[in-house]
């Protein structure tokens, strides 16, 4: 048994697809766990009644249960009591509300290290609320938190895999598929890890230019 | 509930298949973690970037392409596995990474000051290890082991994609019956179920592990985070 590179290169559209429907779930994923995750933090900071309590619930429950499961539930469970949603939304609506739980600790982590007197400096410059929020508080969260979210979205974009599970043809999809009728593992296997790697090396770069770059105000 | 209580025998079995998964994994990845834990904090360079390799490595490739790579391309070398061998070992790969890092984290967090004083005293480095580090470093790695379990239990349900028949996949078959006999898929409810359990499970080993922190750690040995960024959500 060699390692068969035409073989690979006959295959390389469907890979390439399969990466594509990857970054297509993972993009729209990180941005509605962005929103989640920024919501859910101004709901338990400013102890919003019903809704932090809410939100504390729901991140322990994603926490605590496996993501193959939740993707179950969602993609075969819900239809069972009349909502069906397409193997693509179920993902992105798994993988959100996953990565949500992770991002709402992560915002809320960075919103707690922000001193108390810049909220009463922010009110004492006539700031409300809203505010106070949006332009004070928010920017410099980000920064501090800023590596735990990208920590986040690399591990959402590894989870993207578990997607195969309720066929949807993402990058794993394509290579099982490819393996049940030509029998090329090695070769597939090969090229799914170096796509990952490639992925997840990529996005690691990227967040530390990201990191510099929103430290620049800060350095001397 | 119904369903649950004529099914109650196979769900047994589920869940005792999943605690068999998870305390295979955690007694192997326990084992693989402390050797090169250890091994990694010894002054070789070129031991220590192959371990950092190995680490990186399995923790950049999703979980699911690992175990499915164990699955499908061993047993091509000849190396035949049974599902559930080749679940515990794509899980002791990956555990293991994670773990590796708990144990030197651990480990690198005993203040530099222990080491030399040891040393002044004439002790080897072995000694240093069993004797020093060792106490010191235990009370820091256990409740992240601990966490790491949590992350293990869940990450069992993936047999359920290679055939194991855990947890989930007995969901499934008792879901496929049902929908078979009664014409109505019971989905929602089983699913809703099989969280509710593993929820229940991971529960307790959250609080289990945050207990340990407290406990261990009533007396400040180091106040280093010893979690490495990022571990806790990589399932």
């Amino acid at each position: 048994m060699e390692f068969d590179v035409a073989y690979l290169a006959q295959q390389w559209p469907a890979l390439l697809s399969g990466l594509w429907m990857t970054c297509k779930v993972t993009v729209l994923a990180v941005f509605f766990s962005l929103v989640i995750g920024l919501l859910g933090a101004a709901f338990r900071l400013f102890r919003v009644p019903v809704l932090a309590q809410l939100t504390l619930g729901y991140v322990e429950f994603i926490r605590n249960t496996p993501i193959l499961v939740q993707l179950f539930f969602i993609f075969y469970g819900l239809p069972a009591v009349g909502f069906g949603i397409s193997p693509f939304w179920s993902g992105v609506l798994c993988l959100s509300l996953w990565a949500g739980a992770y991002q709402v600790e992560n915002v809320r982590g960075g919103l707690l290290t922000i001193e108390k007197g810049l909220r009463e400096a922010s009110f004492a410059l006539n700031l409300n609320l809203n505010q106070y929020f949006r332009l004070v508080a928010l920017p410099l969260a980000v920064r501090t938190s800023l590596p735990s979210m990208l920590n986040t979205s690399i591990s959402l974009l590894k989870n993207s895999s578990y997607l195969q599970a309720i066929g949807l043809a993402e990058l794993t999809f394509v290579a099982i598929d490819r393996i049940a009728t030509d029998f090329r593992a090695v070769e597939m296997f090969a090229a799914i890890g170096v796509l990952y790697l490639g992925l997840v090396v990529l996005l690691s770069m990227a967040a530390s230019v990201v990191e510099h770059r929103l430290k620049k105000p800060f350095r001397s | 509930m119904d369903v649950l209580i004529e099914n109650s025998v196979l769900i047994g079995k589920g869940l005792s298949m999943t605690l068999g998964l998870a305390v295979f994994t955690l007694i192997l990845s326990t084992i693989v973690s402390v050797i090169l834990g250890v091994l990694a904090t010894l002054p070789g360079r070129a031991l220590r970037w192959i371990i950092h390799g190995y680490v990186e490595f399995f923790r950049a490739i999703p979980l699911i392409v690992n175990i499915f790579f164990v699955y499908f391309v061993l047993p091509m070398f000849g190396v035949d596995l049974s599902p559930f061998t080749a679940v515990v070992t794509g899980l002791t790969l990956w555990g293991s990474a994670n773990g590796i890092e708990i144990v030197r984290g651990g480990i690198e967090a005993v203040p530099p000051h222990q080491w030399r004083s040891a040393w002044a005293l004439g002790m080897r480095r072995w000694e240093v290890y069993l004797h020093v580090v060792a106490p010191q470093a235990i009370r820091l790695i256990v409740p992240p082991f601990t966490g790491l379990l949590t992350l293990l239990v869940q990450a069992t349900s993936l047999g359920a994609l290679v055939g194991v028949t855990e947890f989930l996949k007995v969901g499934q078959i008792i879901i496929e019956r049902g929908a078979i006999m009664e014409g109505v898929s019971p989905a929602f409810f089983i699913y809703g179920f099989v969280l509710v359990v593993y929820f229940i499970i991971c529960s307790a080993l959250s609080w289990l592990s945050r207990y340990l922190e407290r406990r261990l750690n009533r007396k400040p040995a180091s106040k280093q985070q010893v979690l490495p960024s990022g571990m806790r959500e990589s399932v």
